[in-house]
């Protein structure tokens, strides 16, 4: 969304495509004009998300202004029926409140509301639920999936809770350190963990099949200061099937069966990892390295980082 | 919201008893007889019978006290040695010419500090905000005095630019109806009575606003900034509104409320300030009034002028207070 | 299950902390400005201690006939109405500005963080009551209450020090008071009872220290605004009142008068007053960064 201050946030390289357009090439004004119409975004914290000194109906009729040539009033007819989408009761009364007078769970409404304005093409969604209560988290997510079905809005959600994306998602992308170290569809990569850390996130947190007694085992160590570029793959300090590689160079991201052709996206999405030293099935079941004699290796010296 | 008013206005009713008292015992606290000390070399024997009499210094103390509260709340602040004229009289004629230097200096903090601190904030650390830093440090690092007379060195004595000392050309002779300088030149029907009214303001605006322009200029600049990283300014920007809006109406809202605050608390500095600017530019007002007062030993128009000054403070302070929260909707609603 | 441990590997944290104060005073080596303000107060402290003896002239002593010279070899900065040396009186106004401006903010220091103390560790009706004298004494606009004061005291070096003192005391008391109170009820004080420390334990090695730093960097700020509270006092004939000492706002009474054919001798005392506010002033900032790395600015 290009929405990070220079020179706190820098694009140091790639992509961003969207139907066909690079968003890094875009000047300020033709990204402006994507902002809120064909790409929306909700943020982790719905308490501080909304501006504190100004009605819900001015912050949602001044989205809807942005975009289209629209009445006052119109624009405030449009508001009201967003509102009542996402369960506002009496949205006429509650559109002249201060976003103080809402709970959280709602005004995370009011955000999904607010996004959803002018039926944008993705909705990014950051944590959408992290702020939340439990109960409500269900009921939020419901609902963004329900509206994103009916305007046909694509969504990339963003989290860490594992539930969520088994229940909301259809292909998921499993990021450390700013790196995509594994892809799949959302069945598939349940089925078939295949990257250490992926592994390690599904056996740190309960489930319901776990046999009596069975540990947890979390993820040692402590996520990498990224100010500091890994050499090497990231996730080597931590990971229990580390090979001498690992500390030499990031894996590429290649599919699991080399010989078939790579879906980038769909139903079909082609499964890829990026690891050196894949953990194999029962390995992955179990949650650590199964094979004779092997151990992590060590950190080679003068490796400074 | 009225709750909030009632109890701000009673909340400033102690303050003010409490002064009161202070101011009190500061007469009768000076050494030896007060009528003496009061009257100083003017001291005869009617005279000094006369302010036993008025301040009723044979009655028991607290006695004394209720008289001069009685007194006070009438609106009769006591009358000078110098010249036996009432406090409250003297004060209506020269306390506007003081109004019109300090709204003249407030206009000049306000109206270049906010637009000097949202420039600053722009890009903090460039090389406007490191101007804007060095300006403000200058800004509360020079006394009124020297920055009043550098300036009138500078603009009237080498430049001819602007015109010096005084409120207004005496030679235009202007009636004072309203005894606000500009006000009397407006009515005065005279086109240049006006212009040269403006003209004697600026300076001493300058020289009395430049502590308040440096402190709004900074706490704007850091409100400006932390509201600038605030979550709903990123929503503002992701909903793909433009930069302006997003600067106005969505940070400027709520960077107004700390400085609005600031704002306030600078009254306060203006009105002591004042005393130095009017002594330097040659203005009668009533910051001027101060010092002659003190330099005669006029005790009763000393304690009375600083009952007024604070009076005026607190009021500000709390008309202040009340604007801020009807900014600020998590008040007003509460 | 015992659960094989990969080998963690530690590194080194980017520098260790040695302490508070340590930490503080490396910030303030390395900050520029902050170090050019120290170096301004420097210049003028040598000043004020080495006047005897770099002082060409007498500053007490004028030359009839040498008035309103303009700054020469002989007078750098000139002579002043009486023919004094200018640049000598500069020299041995240092001395009175910085001491009458600094004794008067450890005297507002002192009473402030007595009221302060008091107030925020008794609390109740002790605390309202002092609060409440402060709130008057504040109610009072700037520099007015220290007019006020001199006016009722009378003239001179001592009642200077009390009446800028006491009207820097209401701000050291309020700001002492809101930070004690704040640290009662912190996690760590909380703590620190909760394993049974003693109050006075709790009060001197817990709270104190915390509450130090911002009452350090608002002294240094206040010492240049005393600094020019004093001078302004000199300035309207409320100044030591000594004829034998030199104060530079003294020296800019009756400034207009110099306006047309003197205006070195506006120039030179303000000068000196300016660079030593400014160089409490950035010194302040700098204490600002260096003790509370969070804010800047």
């Amino acid at each position: 969304m290009r929405l990070l201050p220079e020179p706190a946030g820098r694009i140091e390289g790639g992509r961003v495509e969207f139907e066909g357009q690079d968003l890094i090439e875009l000047d300020e004004s033709e990204m402006r004009e994507l902002r809120g119409k064909e790409i929306a975004m909700i943020f982790q914290d719905p308490m501080t998300s909304l501006n504190p000194v100004l009605t819900i109906e001015e912050q949602m009729v001044e989205t809807i202004k942005a975009h289209k040539k629209i009445t006052g009033s119109d624009a405030r007819a449009r508001a009201i029926e967003l509102l009542s989408m996402v369960g506002i009761p009496q949205p006429e009364q509650r559109l002249r409140n201060f976003p103080h007078q809402f709970s959280g769970g709602m005004r995370q409404r009011v955000m999904i509301a607010m996004a959803l304005a002018l039926e944008p093409k993705l909705l990014i969604a950051d944590e959408p639920t992290t702020a939340l209560d439990v109960t409500i988290q269900a009921q939020v997510l419901e609902l963004l999936s329900r509206l994103a079905a009916d305007h046909g809005t694509a969504v990339i959600l963003i989290t860490h809770d594992l539930g969520v994306v088994a229940g909301m998602t259809r292909r998921t992308n499993v990021m450390y350190a700013g790196f995509v170290v594994e892809s799949a569809t959302t069945a598939e990569l349940f089925a078939q963990p295949s990257h250490p850390y992926t592994v390690g996130l599904l056996h740190s947190m309960p489930r319901l099949d776990a046999q009596p007694g069975e540990p947890l085992i979390p993820i040692e160590g402590t996520p990498p200061d990224l100010r500091f570029a890994p050499v090497g793959c990231p996730f080597a300090p931590r990971c229990a099937w580390r090979v001498e590689s690992c500390w030499r160079g990031m894996p590429p991201l290649e599919p699991l069966q080399p010989t078939t052709e790579v879906h980038m996206t769909g139903s079909g999405a082609t499964h890829r990892c990026a690891c050196w030293n894949r953990p194999t099935a029962e390995e992955a079941s179990a949650g650590r390295p199964l094979r004779a004699g092997f151990t992590a290796a060590p950190e080679p010296i003068g490796a400074g980082r | 919201m009225l709750r909030f008013i009632v109890r701000r206005v009673l909340g400033a009713i102690p303050i003010l008893f409490g002064l009161s008292v202070i101011l009190f015992m500061f007469l009768r606290l000076l050494p030896g007889d007060p009528a003496i000390a009061i009257l100083g070399q003017h001291a005869t024997p009617q005279l000094i019978a006369q302010i036993h009499e008025t301040l009723g210094l044979d009655k028991p103390l607290y006695v004394q006290y209720l008289n001069y509260l009685g007194q006070l709340l009438q609106g009769n602040f006591g009358a000078s040695i110098i010249d036996s004229r009432a406090v409250a009289d003297t004060f209506a004629i020269r306390f506007p010419i003081t109004v019109e230097l300090t709204i003249g200096a407030l206009i000049f903090a306000v109206g270049l500090g906010i637009p000097l601190g949202r420039l600053a904030a722009r890009h903090p650390n460039g090389w406007i905000d490191g101007l804007v830093t060095v300006v403000s440090l200058f800004g509360i690092s020079i006394p009124i005095f020297v920055l009043g007379y550098t300036l009138a060195f500078i603009f009237a004595v080498e430049l001819h630019l602007l015109p010096y000392p005084g409120p207004i050309d005496p030679r235009l002779s202007v009636d004072p109806v309203t005894h606000f300088p500009i006000i009397d030149a407006v009515l005065s029907g005279n086109p240049g009575a006006v212009v040269d009214a403006f003209a004697h303001l600026i300076l001493p605006a300058i020289a009395l606003g430049s502590i308040p322009l440096a402190i709004v200029t900074r706490i704007t600049r850091a409100s400006v900034i932390d509201v600038s990283n605030e979550d709903y300014v990123r929503t503002a920007r992701a909903k793909g509104l433009t930069r302006k809006r997003v600067d106005d109406r969505h940070i400027m809202r709520n960077a107004w409320l700390p400085v609005t605050t600031v704002i306030g608390l600078q009254v306060g500095s203006l009105l002591g300030g004042a005393v130095l600017t009017e002594t330097v530019f040659g203005w009668p007002g009533v910051g001027s009034w101060v010092v002659t007062s003190i330099q005669n030993h006029d005790y009763i128009v000393v304690q009375s002028l600083i009952l007024i000054f604070a009076t005026i403070f607190l009021t500000v302070n709390l008309i202040v207070d009340i604007g801020y929260a009807f900014l600020n909707p998590r008040i007003r609603y509460s | 299950m015992a659960v094989q441990a990969p080998a963690v590997v530690v590194r080194a944290a980017p520098r260790a902390s040695r302490g508070l104060w340590r930490d503080a005073l490396r910030r303030l080596l390395r900050n520029g400005p902050a170090m050019l303000g120290l170096l301004f107060i420097a210049i003028f402290v040598a000043a004020a201690i080495l006047a005897p003896l770099i002082s060409p002239y007498d500053p007490t002593v004028g030359v009839i006939g040498e008035a309103k010279h303009g700054p020469s070899l002989q007078h750098l900065m000139g002579t002043d109405s009486v023919g004094r040396d200018e640049y000598s009186r500069v020299l041995f106004g240092a001395r009175i500005s910085l001491t009458v401006g600094s004794v008067a903010v450890l005297t507002g220091l002192v009473f402030g963080c007595l009221v302060g103390a008091l107030a925020g560790g008794a609390g109740g009706i002790v605390d309202t009551i002092l609060m409440r004298v402060v709130d008057v004494l504040l109610a009072v606009p700037g520099i007015l209450l220290a007019i006020g004061i001199v006016a009722w005291l009378g003239q001179g070096q001592l009642q200077i020090v009390l009446a800028v003192g006491i009207s820097y005391a209401p701000i050291f008391a309020r700001l002492l008071r809101g930070s004690l109170l704040a640290l009662r009820e912190s996690d760590y004080v909380m703590a620190a009872r909760s394993m049974g420390a003693s109050p006075a334990r709790v009060l001197l090695r817990h709270m104190l220290p915390n509450a130090l730093t911002p009452l350090i960097v608002q002294a240094t700020l206040a010492a240049a605004t005393a600094i020019i509270d004093v001078a302004g006092l000199g300035f309207l004939g409320l100044g030591p009142g000594d004829p034998r000492v030199a104060e530079w706002g003294e020296m800019l009474t009756g400034s207009a008068g110099f306006l047309q054919n003197a205006p070195y001798l506006i120039f030179f005392p303000g000068a000196a007053i300016v660079i030593s506010a400014i160089g409490f002033n950035l010194l302040g900032d700098g204490l600002r960064e260096a003790l509370d790395p969070r804010l800047k600015r």
